[in-house]
């Protein structure tokens, strides 16, 4: 009846999905590497080291490296298959560009991944005039209003000079006319690879900014036995660690949040964050340097390491497309321990597929 | 999935109030706002407002939220109709077309079917103000959907007082109970900044209203889009397609099928 | 709710696929009321919004648990925790507060996910000049 279809409506929340791992570095079989990779527009990483009051050199300089990004202005998008670019750029290395200034679930944004694939997620106007081959976005509700066409520019058919090609840039250039603002980079020529079309239009260059914050007397779970049902509870505690709440509340009224049992109290750690336009690259690097940090300490220590992905990015994982409903979460958790086994969540919101 | 509209701001004489809504809907991520005028027949010596030119009121426009475009600015005309003399006659009325959106609101259930049925409009104004003193028949429901005619609930009143707010509920969800989400506009009317709310937030009052998430979001975005292609269809020959050639376009232009260039 | 693929029999792999299994929501949200030096300390500002709950849900809404987490009484910005099934009951009160001690107000929720982590990691906040 009615009232019990009202009262239902008001409890349910928007799908999500969690996907929780175990397995081990010395597992030859194990992905972590490839889910690493799969995740390319990455906004920022933030690194938990228990017992440790300040960056060793090496992870320092680790977070020192990450590549430099652009910020390019008002591109119009028909230069990301410009020849010149596709033959410095695209075809040499990897080349990671994201609209910037653009949300997925209004307006048109693009993505240029790393394998050389452009998406275009269109609405319905927009494709109409770009007239070009595409499929309705999984995520229309009702009506069709966004679509998004994806084309590999490494292939055959989108070769310079081929119709195909031609096609989708006359559409672009002429039709769309479709410009917007990117972030920007290239994997592993840096800004050089880009300089043509850096010099062309009104760029910036941009450094990922890093925090770093000392954490003392911190509460904390024993991580010995990591069943799955608690990995809310878990993610919940980093998450909190990092968005500063503190654990003992002083009244029951205003928070009932507690550390999950059995715990333990810290008496230092340290929280080292990275945000910008992140390759998996780095991430990657970073995650080989705590492996090294891990093998020199203690018997039974741990580091987590949790990367966000962009919340308007037109895809998640590989090429699942991503969207948002309410929050367009795509993130996920490394919990490295010093046996060299892992735990890793994936996390997902509404508009997306499972994680890999 | 279209940008996040409201499709009701009240007009204001005093031109700081206006500026105040138009910056905190730009703010709170609305691209498109549209400034609300109403209009009484039945007052005496009233005429039909005529739209102020808003950038001469409020100086250059914000930008909407996380984007580097300024908000868009529309115009609405909103009749109140308590007698069918005040509306059918005048229906292409030459002082009605410097509006983008031409609204209605109704006062008995006779002319609410008429105008779900007949009228040359774009919404249909559901007032959280007061009670309807109808209820909301299938036949007028659909056969305004039909149409492309969409509903509009405003939320503002909800926030004035207790009585309104269950009018405003109440009205609401029998509308959403008739129509199934479908063909609904969500709207502010709000009267001063602290009325607005986010468009995720209005999205969540449209749950509370009886819709799921997806339909709810369509009603601040989709069903907006969808609202303004209508009324630039009504106001454009009565919905003839014009096409004219593309200056300058190659072979490869003409080769695709001719796109026809909508407005938005 | 719960499937588990086991694709390999090693002693370590194991992968469990959760859906919608989080207990909680969390909501990023600033109060803002007309009158700027009006500074509700955190047990005001709860009771504040339970008063809310209770206008809008009655007495059943007002017994929904949630939870301070965080409160930043210069800023008036705050994390709150909710059970998964009383996000809308919570969010849609949230949303027709609007008025605090007789002052015109307006919460402001920026961002409501299922994970706690998201709430310090989102784009949309990204603010390059």
């Amino acid at each position: 009846d009615a009232t019990q279809h009202r009262s239902e409506e008001l409890t349910q929340t928007p799908r999500h999905l969690l996907v929780c791992e175990r397995s081990s570095f010395q597992d030859e079989k194990n992905r972590l590497s490839t889910q690493v990779e799969m995740l390319h527009f990455n906004y920022k990483v933030s690194v938990l080291l228990p017992e440790c009051s300040s960056a060793p050199s090496q992870l320092d300089s680790v977070l020192n490296s990450f590549t430099s990004f652009y910020l390019i202005k008002n591109l119009p998008v028909h230069e990301l298959l410009d020849q010149h670019f596709l033959q410095t750029a695209v075809f040499q290395g990897c080349v990671y560009a994201l609209s910037y200034r653009t949300r997925i679930d209004e307006d048109n944004c693009v993505a240029l991944m790393p394998n050389g694939r452009l998406l275009l997620s269109l609405d319905k106007d927009s494709f109409e005039l770009l007239g070009f081959e595409g499929k309705p976005s999984r995520f229309n509700h009702r009506v069709k209003s966004r679509f998004v066409v994806s084309v590999d520019l490494t292939s055959s058919c989108m070769a310079p000079g081929g119709s195909g090609y031609l096609r989708l840039v006359s559409g672009l250039k002429s039709r769309l006319n479709l410009q917007m603002d990117f972030l920007l980079l290239h994997h592993p020529g840096g800004g050089a690879s880009l300089q043509s079309l850096l010099s062309r239009y009104a760029s910036s260059e941009h450094r990922p900014t890093i925090s770093q914050c000392r954490l003392s007397d911190l509460s904390c779970p024993v991580l010995e036995s990591c069943d799955p049902s608690d990995a809310h509870s878990l993610l919940e505690w980093l998450g909190a660690v990092d968005a500063d709440i503190s654990w003992d509340s002083s009244c029951d009224f205003v928070s009932t949040l507690v550390c999950p049992e059995p715990k333990m109290t810290l008496s230092s750690a340290l929280r080292v964050s990275v945000c910008g336009f992140l390759t998996p690259q780095d991430i990657q690097r970073l995650i080989s340097e705590l492996r090294c940090y891990l093998e020199q300490s203690r018997l039974g220590s741990w580091v987590s390491l949790t990367v966000h992905g962009f919340v308007d990015s037109p895809v998640s994982w590989g090429a699942n497309e991503h969207g948002v409903l309410k929050g367009g979460e795509n993130l996920y958790t490394l919990l490295m321990h010093h046996d060299g086994t892992y735990h890793l969540h994936l996390a997902t919101g509404a508009y997306d597929s499972c994680p890999p | 999935m279209s940008v996040f509209m409201d499709l009701n701001v009240p007009f204001t004489d005093n031109h700081e109030l206006l500026q105040q809504l138009i910056q905190t809907a730009a703010h709170l991520g609305y691209s498109t706002v549209a400034i609300n005028y109403m209009f009484e027949p039945s007052a005496k010596n009233k005429q039909v407002p005529v739209p102020a030119d808003i950038s001469q009121l409020i100086g250059p426009l914000p930008l909407v939220q996380g984007r580097s475009r300024p908000i868009r600015v529309l115009h609405r005309l909103t009749v109140v109709v308590s007698d069918p003399a005040h509306f059918v006659t005048r229906a292409n009325a030459e002082e009605y077309r410097p509006f983008n959106l031409l609204a209605v609101q109704l006062t008995s259930e006779k002319l609410f079917h008429t105008a779900c049925l007949q009228y040359d409009v774009d919404i249909i104004s559901i007032p959280g103000t007061e009670k309807l003193p109808f209820f909301f028949k299938r036949a007028a429901i659909n056969g305004a959907a039909d149409r492309g005619v969409v509903f509009e609930v405003s939320y503002a009143a909800a926030l004035r007082d207790s009585t309104r707010r269950r009018y405003t509920i109440t009205n609401a969800l029998s509308l959403m109970e008739s129509c199934r989400g479908r063909g609904v506009i969500l709207c502010s009317a709000a009267e001063q900044a602290l009325e607005l709310r986010g468009p995720y937030d209005v999205i969540t009052l449209g749950v509370l209203f009886g819709l799921c998430d997806a339909d709810s979001k369509d009603c601040v975005s989709s069903s907006c889009r969808s609202v303004l292609l209508h009324a630039e269809t009504r106001r454009t020959a009565n919905g003839i397609v014009s096409t004219r050639r593309r200056e300058g376009a190659g072979p490869l232009g003409e080769a695709v099928s001719a796109k026809r260039a909508k407005v938005i | 709710m719960r499937n588990t693929d086991e694709k390999e029999e090693t002693s370590v792999y194991r992968r469990v696929v959760l859906k919608n299994s989080s207990p909680y929501h969390y909501m990023r949200v600033c109060l803002v009321v007309d009158d700027q030096r009006i500074r509700p300390s955190v047990v005001e500002l709860k009771n504040f919004i339970i008063t809310g709950l209770r206008t809008l849900h009655g007495q059943a809404g007002a017994a929904i648990n949630f939870d301070v987490l965080k409160y930043e009484e210069d800023s008036l910005t705050a994390i709150l925790r909710i059970y998964s099934r009383g996000l809308v009951k919570l969010w849609s009160s949230l949303t027709l507060i609007s008025s605090y001690e007789n002052h015109n107000c307006a919460f402001r929720v920026n961002q409501v996910s299922p994970y706690l982590l998201a709430l310090t990691g989102n784009s949309r906040d990204l603010q390059l000049d």
